[in-house]
């Protein structure tokens, strides 16, 4: 592992299908790192102001955990990482790891502000998730560097999230667009904290500081909607391709996130 | 070479692997456990789908290596005494699979399902069998069996 000379496996849902040469191929022989047995680095657990998810907490895992209503969008985006057999197998952290711009752990966990635990025998260190994901499938963890956790920092009780995704249907689909959503508010219901994030638009998914900026500070209610515009994009680069052109990707950003903040009103209401 | 070891349908069972050699493989080409079928390469398809430690998974997304010491249950292993497990039976008299080739799969999934939810409705049935894939029968008829063997194995 020191030498960096090892492929890191977890739950192999993104490993296996990138190396499998042919019907039934076996992957190719090559130094592989099976982590799977190290139980340590599996669940979620409050950690004072923050919440630990070790780097070996499932898709299935994360679902069945009780957790606060801000983690929706997250557990929203777990509900379509494949099949329930993908759920059992697949981690968060593979899914960060392997850096895909159509990930879709990667914008409800930059809604939550994740903070990325790394190890390795030079010592631990922390990175923001908008720090160690650095385009497509590309990471800023060291061949030497194993990942062990994610760190949530926690919210108010009244903080709640959403996350949505379009793609051409339902099931098993590579998304076009999909965004996360997730406001704080303070004790006069206005919004005191908003962080949005958009994937599939760019070569990794990225915060949208200006939509942030013309949500914070606003009372909670249907006003905010039309706040939303095209010109705060700016961050995006969406691009042509089999799934939709750039234009059509602008357009249905803008939409998906007004229908966020629609989303997350009735989740108000409820 | 490694060895592993493991107990597949109730039996003891060792194999002298490569490290790369996947679950299904090993049980298709050590034990000839042939029932567990190979659909494709890129974990979709859902023939492959065992239980191990009673989850469901896709044994062509795991090392034979990974399931060492585990309790590996393929479709082999579920009818007993000669009689099929309700799930087959049901998929049997519901007319739930043409060519069969996803079966294996699709019992395995479906019998997970009744474990965690014995009690399914149609929608919790379709979104369940996501990840298992049938080109020929249109869903309609597996959903009917499992919602028939969801109602006998209720007794
Ligand atoms: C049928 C199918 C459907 C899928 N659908 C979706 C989908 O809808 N949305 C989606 O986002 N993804 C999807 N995926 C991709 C995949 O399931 C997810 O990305 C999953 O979360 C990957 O996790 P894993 O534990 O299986 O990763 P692995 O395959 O084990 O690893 C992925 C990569 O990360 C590295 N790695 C993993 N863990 C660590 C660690 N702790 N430290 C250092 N490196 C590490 C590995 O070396 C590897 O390069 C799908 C996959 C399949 C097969
Ligand atoms: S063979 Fe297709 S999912 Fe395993
Ligand atoms: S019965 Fe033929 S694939 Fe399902």
């Amino acid at each position: 592992m020191a030498d960096g000379s090892y492929t890191v496996l977890a739950g192999g849902t993104d490993f296996y299908p990138a190396r499998a040469g042919g019907l039934g191929g076996r992957p190719p022989e090559s130094k592989v790192l099976d982590i799977t047995a190290l139980e340590g680095l599996r669940g979620i657990a409050e950690e004072g102001d923050s919440l630990r998810i070790g780097a070996l907490t499932t898709w299935s895992d994360l679902l069945h955990a009780p957790l606060p209503p801000y983690f929706a969008a997250l557990k929203l985006a777990a509900r379509e990482v494949g099949g329930v057999q993908i759920q059992n197998a697949g981690t968060l952290c593979g899914n960060l790891c392997n850096a895909s711009p159509a990930a879709d752990g990667v914008p409800p966990l930059l809604a939550l502000d994740a903070e990325v635990e790394l190890a390795s025998q030079a010592g631990a260190r922390r990175l923001a998730l908008d720090d160690f994901i650095l385009g497509n499938r590309q990471t800023a963890k060291r061949p030497d560097e194993l990942v062990t956790a994610l760190h949530i920092p926690k919210l108010s009780a009244r903080a709640r999230s959403t996350f949505l995704k379009l793609g051409a249907r339902k099931y098993l689909v590579i998304s076009i667009v999909m965004a996360a959503l997730l406001i704080d508010l303070d004790d006069k219901g206005n919004v005191s904290k908003a962080r949005v994030a958009v994937g599939s638009c760019a070569a990794r998914a990225l915060r949208l500081p200006a939509v942030e900026a013309a949500l914070e500070g606003r009372p909670f209610d249907e006003d905010l909607l039309p706040r939303i515009g095209d010109e705060q994009l700016d961050p995006l680069t969406p691009i042509d391709d089999i799934r939709g052109t750039a234009d059509y990707r602008r357009e249905a950003a803008v939409a998906l996130l007004r229908r966020g903040v629609e989303a997350l009103l009735s989740q108000e209401a409820a | 070479m490694p060895s592993v070891s493991m107990t597949v349908n109730g039996r003891a069972v060792t194999g002298d692997v490569e490290g790369r050699t996947l679950l299904v493989q090993f049980l298709r080409e050590n034990l000839s456990l042939t029932g567990t079928h190979v659909g494709c390469d890129t974990s979709q398809c859902g023939a492959c789908v065992v239980h191990v430690n009673g989850e469901s998974v896709k044994s062509c997304t795991m090392l034979a290596v990974q399931a060492d010491g585990a309790e590996v249950t393929t479709i082999e292993g579920l009818a007993k005494d000669g009689e099929l497990h309700p799930m087959q039976e049901a998929f049997r008299e519901n007319h739930g699979l043409q060519c069969g080739f996803c079966t294996p799969g699709m019992v395995m999934s479906a019998v997970d399902l009744l474990q965690k939810n014995p009690n399914p409705d149609e929608g919790e049935i379709r979104e369940w069998l996501e990840g298992n894939i049938c080109r020929c029968t249109g869903y309609h008829n597996i959903v009917k069996a499992i919602q028939t063997a969801a109602a006998s194995m209720k007794g």
